[in-house]
């Protein structure tokens, strides 16, 4: 671990309806994503951080220094809005200056920054524009350089690409990445956007009515969600009772695996993606697996939706509902369905069992 | 977004002392100045005949048949009034959020000059207009070749209703016509795929979504109409239509009887309340209606298809200019005119202007103090403006962070002055002007904290919706960029208002150059306005410098008004 960035060590804040807890530490340098549904906390997070509200309980420190009861105008925590707050009286130019103004920082020096950050975010010569006269995609990246022309301790980003077509997001989502490389900021980046947040970041925090449900690398939140919200969070999945597994299992004897059972209760649960799902329409053939793996036979296909390079096929097997990914369209209504028991993940009550 | 959780809104400011420093003043000054007078009216009409607390007074007043007489024509004329001009501005607001024509902009445009024009230049176009010697007789007579005026309707009952329709329809028009606009047009189009025909659309869907706007306009005329003074006093031409407020003025200044003046400004005071609360409470319904339209969603305006719907739209916004400009263009028309015979013939000249600017000697004395009065106007206003632009933005700048219930009070509050008619708020000052006797400058200050409480309502209406409009991310981001919270307001939240702020200003700039209610009720001889001067050179039947003078202030109310609307087109998008 290198030196702490951000450190939110018990912090909450009580509404009437609803609580949110924040208890994490984000290394200096790093790209943190905080994902969740509308509501679950992730603005509140944010405007806790930047001191948009009081923090009533627990402590906040960046870089090291205590920053819980400092003021918002004190703590150089840039943050990019949602709706970009580019303020309309503004030119461009003098909207990226706005902080430099503030700190009496002398205009050559002024001007010599405001295009060194034109330039950083791509929009070299837009000095003079309003507001008004920009796209979207525009706003999106001059409210970057906004919150940069601060040189922040920190960078936060609150659904920034959410109002931009999904070309556009995917376009600035790289550029995001590659600013953030280019000045090694510290920044929490909000979205609910799963696929967005599982290529621009570092590690990610899985945030639910106001609780953190798991913060890890996106590798490690999509193959191996610590709960089960997590995880139907995070993309497809099918889950079944842990009841299912002894008549299903396909075990070959030479295998190097073997499969351990627990005794089942009601509350156990297996999941798996739909990716790691084998489907095979053809029954003179064999069966395309050979390791140990659970086998559905005869599972009808209720609904097949072309994605344009794969199919998602949605099937039912004995009242049970599961979805698996094909290269193909099956040729016949019913079909086999596999799934290697090491790509199981197990459940006990929502939580993940190791 | 996490809004609108507690202090998640503008908690932030809250903990900032700033906005409670910067407003206090305000709230403290506008409270004394409004209720300072408000209690001398109240301690006047509760003293009895022997200088001691009694209700014999109120007693004697609420007795009287003639109170009621009063009240009751005054409710009448004002009823009257609000239908027929809600009547005449309905099928125009259709028009105007329908339909696409040429003259579409002058029209939105003359519906804002009833909050500039001054009641004063409204009897005098009327009169110049419609009188019996006026431009419309005149040209009727032309036509028809007879000696008398075909149309007599000045000092009638007609005369008050028409002046009130010619002020107060324009109100009607813009605010049901901008609330029309909005309404999004898909209700209506949901209802002809189930089978409505337009009638039945406009009848089962459309007008129950303009009731709110339809009843705050007509609420606001009905207040406007029930506290009309100068239209009333002279047009009403005498004790036979007398309402509430020229009896108010009428008791304390000619039969000197201020006692009953201040009994009856409570009658005056209890139904204006009621009105202004009647007229929050259709604003809040329509602001609630507006809430659930998601923007963008406006009404797609459309040419006129029938041949018939081409002709007739412009010529009907041809013919709402004439109605509202003519009597005004009549005025300056009048200025430039000095009669050169008895029969009424006469000719082009400069003559009353060269009076008013002291070029040429003055024969009668009403005029001679023409020139001054413009001077103490000019000066009036600026302060006024001045005054009452820094105390709407303060109390505009705490309003807005309130939300709910307490923002309710905190706007009634605001709206109080509103709720006390002018004429009420000069009775109280001219109390107060004669607990000090004989200083001319008091007075002047006096009427100008007058206008102060009657103009600071309409330049907060002015400001606190824009306030209110600038997204609270601005303010968030300019923290976040290390502006403190008066750095903010100053530099990015005070920006934004310029130009509601400077639209506010001119608004009270234009209320204060033409206030006569409260002036009147104030002034003595020595205290003269453009207004007050104007009231005696119709009283004398020197129209022509009347005319002259109203010249001037239709002048200063143009620019003001072309600030208002340039203001108005430039705002950011």
């Amino acid at each position: 671990m290198s030196e702490a960035g951000l450190v939110c060590s018990h912090v909450r804040v009580t509404y009437p309806e609803f609580t949110l807890t924040l208890d994490l530490s984000i290394e200096q340098g790093e790209l943190v994503s905080i994902i969740g549904p509308s509501g679950c906390g992730k603005s509140t997070s944010l405007q806790l951080i930047t001191g948009l509200i009081p923090c009533e309980e627990g402590s906040i420190s960046l870089n090291g220094k205590d920053i819980t009861h400092m003021p918002v105008w004190e703590r150089n925590i840039g943050m990019v809005f949602q709706d970009y707050a580019l303020f309309p009286h503004l030119n461009v130019a003098q909207n990226i200056a706005y902080s430099l103004k503030l700190k009496k920082i002398r205009k050559n020096e002024r001007t010599a920054r405001v295009s060194r950050l034109l330039e950083l975010v791509g929009l070299e010569g837009y000095g003079k524009r309003k507001i008004s006269q920009l796209s979207g995609g525009e706003r999106q990246r001059i409210a970057l350089a906004r919150a940069l022309a601060a040189e922040p301790q920190m960078l936060l980003l609150d659904e920034p690409l959410s109002a931009l077509d999904a070309k556009m997001r995917k376009r600035l989502r790289q550029q995001i990445r590659k600013i953030h490389e280019a000045t090694g900021i510290t920044t929490i980046y909000v979205t609910h956007d799963q696929e967005e947040a599982l290529t621009i970041s570092d590690r990610i925090v899985v945030m639910q009515e106001g609780r953190m449900e798991q913060f890890a690398t996106p590798e490690e939140i999509y193959t191996h969600p610590s709960t089960l919200y997590a995880a139907k969070f995070m993309g497809e999945g099918t889950l079944l009772p842990h009841a299912l597994i002894p008549q299903t299992l396909v075990s070959i004897d030479k295998g190097p695996e073997t499969v351990v059972f627990r005794s089942s209760g009601e509350s156990r649960q297996i999941f798996f993606r739909p990716e790691r799902v084998i489907v095979h329409d053809n029954l003179a053939l064999a069966f395309p697996e050979f390791l140990p793996h659970l086998r559905f036979n005869k599972a009808r296909i209720i609904n097949c939706e072309y994605q344009g390079g794969r199919y998602l096929l949605e099937c039912d097997w004995n009242g049970h509902s599961i979805l698996a990914y094909s290269r193909f369209r099956p040729k016949h209504e019913k079909v086999v369905l596999g799934v290697r028991v090491s790509d199981l993940i197990e459940y006990v009550d929502g939580i993940v069992v190791n | 977004m996490r809004q609108g959780k507690g202090s998640g809104t503008y908690g932030i400011l809250d903990m900032s002392r700033f906005y409670h420093a910067l407003s206090t003043p305000a709230v403290v000054l506008l409270t004394f100045l409004f209720l300072i007078p408000l209690s001398i009216i109240l301690s006047k009409a509760f003293v009895g005949i022997d200088r001691g607390f009694s209700l014999e007074r109120l007693a004697l007043l609420v007795t009287d048949a003639y109170t009621w007489r009063i009240l009751r024509f005054t409710l009448v004329q004002a009823l009257v009034s609000t239908v027929v001009s809600v009547a005449l501005g309905l099928p125009g607001a259709y028009v105007l959020a329908t339909y696409r024509f040429p003259g579409k902009r002058i029209i939105k445009a003359i519906c804002t000059i009833p909050f500039v024009l001054p009641s004063i230049l409204v009897v005098l176009g009327f009169v110049i207009f419609y009188g019996n010697n006026g431009i419309v007789n005149n040209l009727l007579r032309m036509i028809s070749g007879s000696e008398e005026p075909p149309l007599r309707i000045l000092y009638t009952f007609g005369a008050v209703i028409l002046a009130h329709a010619f002020y107060n329809f324009p109100i009607a028009l813009g605010l049901i016509s901008s609330f029309w606009e909005q309404l999004p047009s898909r209700y209506g189009q949901a209802a002809m795929t189930m089978g409505a025909k337009r009638f039945t659309v406009f009848r089962t869907v459309t007008l129950p979504r303009l009731v709110p706007a339809i009843l705050s306009a007509s609420t606001l005329i009905f207040l406007f109409c029930f506290s009309s003074f100068a239209i009333i006093l002279v047009l009403g031409g005498g004790p036979r239509f007398t309402t509430l407020e020229v009896e108010i003025y009428r008791r304390a200044r000619m039969t000197m009887d201020v006692e009953g003046a201040a009994a009856l400004s409570l009658l005056s005071i209890a139904v204006t309340l009621l009105l202004v609360a009647l007229h929050l409470w259709a604003q809040r319904a329509m602001a609630h209606q507006e809430e659930m339209e998601s923007p963008g969603q406006r009404r797609l305006e459309r040419r006129p298809e029938s041949r018939m719907a081409r002709i007739v739209l412009p010529l009907y916004a041809l013919t709402t200019a004439l109605f509202v400009l003519g009597p005004l263009f009549g005025i300056i028309y009048r200025s430039v005119q000095v009669p050169v015979s008895r029969s009424g013939d006469s000719e082009f000249s400069l003559r009353w202007y060269r009076q008013l600017f002291g070029l040429e000697e003055v024969a009668g004395s009403a005029f001679s103090v023409a020139g001054s009065a413009i001077i103490l106007s000019l000066i009036i206003a600026a302060v006024t403006a001045c005054l009452s632009l820094l105390f709407a933005t303060m109390l505009a700048a705490r309003l807005r962070t309130r939300s709910g219930s307490k923002e309710l009070t905190m706007e009634l509050f605001a709206m109080l002055p509103m709720a006390v008619s002018s004429v009420v708020v000069g009775l109280g000052y001219y109390l107060v002007s004669n607990i000090f006797p004989g200083s001319r400058s008091l007075r002047t200050a006096l009427v100008v904290l007058a206008h102060v409480v009657i103009a600071s309502p309409f330049v907060l209406r002015s400001i606190l919706p824009e306030f209110r409009k600038i997204p609270f991310s601005y303010t968030q981001a300019s923290l976040t960029l290390g502006a403190t919270v008066s750095q903010t307001f100053r530099k990015v939240e005070l920006p934004l208002l310029r130009s509601a702020m400077a639209t506010g200003a001119a608004f009270s700039f234009a209320i204060s150059m033409g206030e006569i209610n409260a002036t009147l009720v104030l002034s003595d001889s020595n205290l003269v306005t453009i207004p007050i001067v104007m009231y005696r050179l119709i009283g004398s039947y020197n129209f022509a410098g009347a005319c002259a003078l109203g010249t001037v202030l239709i002048a200063v109310c143009a620019v003001v008004f072309a600030i208002t609307e340039s203001i108005h087109r430039s705002r950011y998008v």
